[in-house]
Parts: C-alpha cells; structure tokens; sequence
C-alpha cells in the first residue's frame, strides 16, 4: 500500500473488496449487481476484467456481484498462451463418440457440419451426425426414463408423462427420417447471410423410435382452439440466464398431429444421445430442425402462432415479395418457413478426389430429399450443366426419408470436372443454380451441389 | 481479511461455473481464442472480450457487414440476448473496430447486384 505518483491511495484488491464489495465492484469495473445479486458488467467493464483476467470470461452474467476472479485474487493474472496464428481450413470436432472429421462451424454455442463424403451411408451413423446447439448442453440425464415433460394450454386434460410411461403407454414406432436444420445451404448466398455457415452438412437421416406425437396430443384432447404449438427445453440461454429460453419455437397444429411428427427416444436402436437432445425430443421432420426440440421439457398448445424466441423476426422466415439482395429486411414482408426445399448431394467421391490417369468411368452415391415432398429425379452433369444425365433412384423407407441415388458416368479424358448433382422434387420444382430469394439471415439456400475431381 | 475473501470466494464459485476455474468436468471444453487471432485493428480487444461473455468470437469474425447492420446486430444482442448495453463510446469504439475489420464483402469482378446499397 503506498501512494501513487498522483497523490492518491493505491489499496490491495483484498482491502478494496473486502470492506465493500459491491462499491469496488462499480470503483475498479463499473459493475453494477442487479437485484439477482448478479454482477451485470457494462461492455467496458467486461472488457477490463477479460483483459485482467487474460481470457474471455463465458457465463459473465452469471457471475455474482461482487466476486473477483478467482485469476485476480490468487495475484498476478495468468498469461494468455502466445497467439495461435490464424488458422485457415476447416477446424475439425473432437467431441467423445463424434467422427473426428466433422468441421466445426462454431465452437460457443457448438454447431458442426457433416461434409457431404461423411453422408454416404444409407442411415447416417450417430458418430457422423451434425450437432446444432442454440445454448449451454446440459448435463447427460442420469436416469433417461425419469425424465419429464408436460403437454397443457389449450387441451382438455394436461398431460405430465415421464419417458417410462410415455413408453409403456403409446405405440412405439420407428422411421427413417432427414433432420435437416433450418440454415442448412446458407454458405451459399451472395453477399453472405448472417449465420452459422452451413454449406450441406446440417442434415442426417437416422432411424428414430418413438411415438406419434399426435396419440399423445389427442389423449390431452386438443381443444378447437388449440391451433399452434410451443416448445420449450432444458438447455440453458448461453447468458446463463435460467429464465431465457434459448429457443422456442412451434408449429400449426396440423403438422404436430401428422403420423410422422413424434416424441422421440432412440436414435439408430441407441438411446437418444445427450447431444441430440435426449433423452427426449421433439421429431418434425421435412420441417427446420429448431421445430424438432431436443431435451423436451413442455409441449404448450397456444391459440395463436407461438411467437417464442426463433419464431419472430426474420428468424425461420422467408421473404414474402423478394427483396434486394444485402439490402434492409421489412419484418413484415416474411413467412414462416416449413416444407425444407429440395436438397441433393453427391456423396461418393468427396469434393477433390483424385483419379488415376485414363480412368475413364466414374461411379456416383449420394442422397436427395425435399421437405414434405418426395424426390421425382435427380440428374448429374459432367460438364457444368451443358448436357444431363439421369440417375437410379431408390425407393424410400418411409415418408421424409431420403433417396439414395447413384449413376454411372463416362468422362471423356483426363483433366479438371466438376460434376453437379440436381434434384427435382414431386411437384416439379428443381434446385437452383444458385442461392434463391436472399434472406438476411439466409434461410432456403439449396444450390446444386458440386464436387470437383481430378483425373491423371 | 484476505483469508475471509478467499472464504468467500471459494462458496461463490463453487455456485458459478466461471471459466477461469474448471468446475465440473464437460465432455467438450472450447477452444481457448485469443483476440490476437482475429484481423488487426484499432479496439480489436475491447471488441473480443465485449463480445465473448455468451459466444465465440468466431461467430462474429465469420460474418462480414456494413456498419449498419453491425450496429442493427448489437441492438438484436442487446434485445433479445441478455447483452448488457454499451454507452456510446464503448458502440463507437466496437463499431470502428467491426466495420473496418470485418466489411461487407464486395465481389470485385463478375455479375455485379445493380440494385446493391448498403
């Protein structure tokens, strides 16, 4: 303790802190502690602690008014590690049971892309599967069949089910389904749409066990004026803050009682892992995958469209009259996005395979799949879609499963292709050429796909 | 008086999962960032740690934008994400930093947006 150049005190961090924390709080980081007896530190304040600390603080706001980091009182802080140099190209997941190829998209919250020559098994494996997350991912629950959910609002009796009863008490089923999310493509646009940047990765099709969503809806008995429904979940808001739902969206009543909406359990004959949401979740599919909520804890039948966070906005939306690409969206001028748009890839060889020279054929896998319509074809082109060849089309499983695919081409010499893949699903319509009906947050991205190769 | 502050530190975050101390062990632990990561510029550091209390800054790095719609984004954090708000010197400060370092991209050659104003 001694005087500064300036004539005033300097006191220890102990002394400052321990006569009036909340004071020192506001004196050395402008924290003010709200009534939760949080410290909600102003951005500049949060910045000097981060700096002090020599690390991002996650979970600021969590944080109570008053605490010096732990960093800070043990003395001097630490170091920061020397900077990384700025890495380019993919960074890729290392997440227990998860393919270590998949590319992360972002790290807070976690959101990873499986790339398309990951996609070529007929039912996609767990370990290959994307992970998507809007907030923190809660702890694995410990006893699965203990979990509970309810179903209330606008129904006749509220239904409380844990997973043991929903089992024993409705039929179970089992379907092939895609899980494709909302934002899936949009890498794509041009400018940029704001973003997790998917390019064709945020989609799987795995088997899921369950049961209809619509026995469970109809034994709570949907009252006439139960037109929408409201999910909500138990993962927390990245603020850490327990009263945010970090998502909550919901869809017209008449999707939750289609046969093929379902409460979900298991996952390719697997208990529904943590990270997919288990160990129960909300399965819509052919719809964006934020309707399908992981980690289920309430089903609310709302009498008008739910407006919980992600469904407002231009959030899940698609413009009604097309704007101007990068130009600034009027929220009135958007619909809610539903049917996902037709989507192929070419799943084997992956985008820069190398072929021996005189290789002369090429054979071709990958899948296709459009929302809540079927696959009617799906075409290849070697030489930029100048000509066009058809592929065979298998038959799907069930509703909303995928179609595999595969052809057999010639390519003429050695050299550069590209090769593209276009689906055109059953009312006709086909994938564009590129990125259709710019959004800002740049939903319905379905470009055709490309690979390129390399022969000799 | 030190002994007490530890006390109490030590019953505060065994209550708070801060960072700075692994409480419980997770499964998947991002990757530490570090400001010096992303593109230079003047207020790179305030922006990082104003930016990083629920995310990573890899999110914002990825996305390129006039600074209007940098600013329309701090307010959509500000709204509906819990973001404490910054006073004018802190939005002036980041918003130099994010509209310089991370622009709008503009495609150079080929078929150009005619209709395109940012």
């Amino acid at each position: 303790m001694g005087d500064d150049m300036t004539g005033r005190k300097e006191r220890s961090i102990e002394e400052l802190y321990g006569a009036d924390a909340e004071r020192a709080d506001a004196l050395v980081f402008g924290r003010r502690s709200g009534p939760s007896r949080r410290g909600f530190l102003n951005g500049a304040g949060l910045a000097a602690m981060g700096a002090a600390v020599g690390g991002a603080i996650p979970f600021a706001a969590n944080m109570p008014g008053g605490l010096i980091p732990a960093a800070m009182a043990q003395g001097a802080a630490p170091t920061a590690p020397p900077a990384a140099p700025a890495k380019k190209g993919p960074i890729y997941l290392n997440f227990p049971g998860k393919n270590d190829k998949l590319v992360v998209i972002g790290e807070r919250p976690l959101v990873a892309e499986t790339p398309e020559h990951l996609l070529d098994d007929d039912t996609t494996p767990i370990e290959k599967f994307f992970i998507r997350n809007n907030g923190q991912i809660p702890e694995a629950a410990k006893e699965p069949d203990k979990w509970k959910f309810t179903v209330e609002g606008e129904v006749n009796k509220k239904l409380e089910l844990t997973l043991g009863e929903l089992k024993s008490r409705f039929k179970p089923q089992t379907r092939r389904f895609v899980l494709e999310c909302g934002g899936n493509g949009r890498s794509f646009f041009s400018p940029p749409a704001s973003g997790n940047q998917w390019t064709n990765g945020g989609a799987g099709c795995a088997e899921w066990t369950g049961v209809r969503l619509a026995d469970v809806l109809k034994t709570a008995g949907v009252k006439p004026s139960g037109i929408y429904t409201a999910h909500y979940a138990a993962d927390l808001h990245l603020s850490g803050d327990a009263s945010k739902p970090t998502l909550s969206r919901g869809v017209r009543i008449a999707k939750a009682m289609d046969p093929d909406s379902m409460i979900v359990w298991a996952m390719n004959g697997q208990p529904l892992p943590n990270i997919h949401g288990g160990p129960v979740r909300l399965l819509y599919p052919g719809w964006p995958g934020s309707a399908s909520q992981k980690w289920l804890t309430r089903i609310v039948i709302r009498d008008k469209e739910h407006d919980g966070p992600g469904m407002t906005g231009t959030s899940y939306r698609l413009t009604i009259n097309p704007m101007v690409p990068g130009s600034k969206a009027d929220p009135k001028n958007f619909k809610i996005l539903e049917s996902m748009p037709v989507r192929s890839i070419i799943t084997n060889p992956g985008n820069g395979a190398k072929l021996a020279a005189g290789t002369r054929d090429l054979k071709l896998r990958g899948a296709a799949w459009a929302g809540d319509f079927t696959v009617r074809r799906v075409d290849v082109s070697v030489d930029y879609g100048v000509t066009w060849q058809p592929t065979k089309m298998e038959k799907a499983k069930n509703r909303y499963d995928w179609q595999r695919w595969t052809a057999s081409l010639k390519l003429p010499q050695d050299g550069y292709y590209e090769i593209w893949a276009r689906a055109m699903d059953s009312r006709g319509f086909m994938q564009p050429h590129v990125a259709p009906n710019w959004n800002p947050s740049g939903y319905g991205g379905n470009p055709m796909h490309r690979i390129a190769v390399l022969i000799g | 008086m030190r002994g007490v502050v530890s006390v109490i530190i030590g019953i505060l975050l065994s209550a708070a999962a801060v960072h700075v101390i692994s409480a419980q062990p997770k499964p998947f632990t991002p990757r530490e960032e570090n400001p010096e990561e992303f593109a230079a510029g003047s207020g790179r550091d305030e922006t990082f740690y104003t930016c990083t209390a629920c995310h990573n800054f890899k999110l914002v790095a990825q996305q390129g934008m006039s600074r209007r719609q940098w600013d329309e984004t701090i307010t959509l954090m500000n709204e509906k994400h819990n973001m404490p708000k910054l006073d004018d010197k802190e939005r002036e400060v980041v918003l130099n930093y994010l509209e310089t370092a991370y622009p709008a991209r503009v495609q150079e050659r080929g078929w150009q947006n005619p209709f395109l104003n940012r």
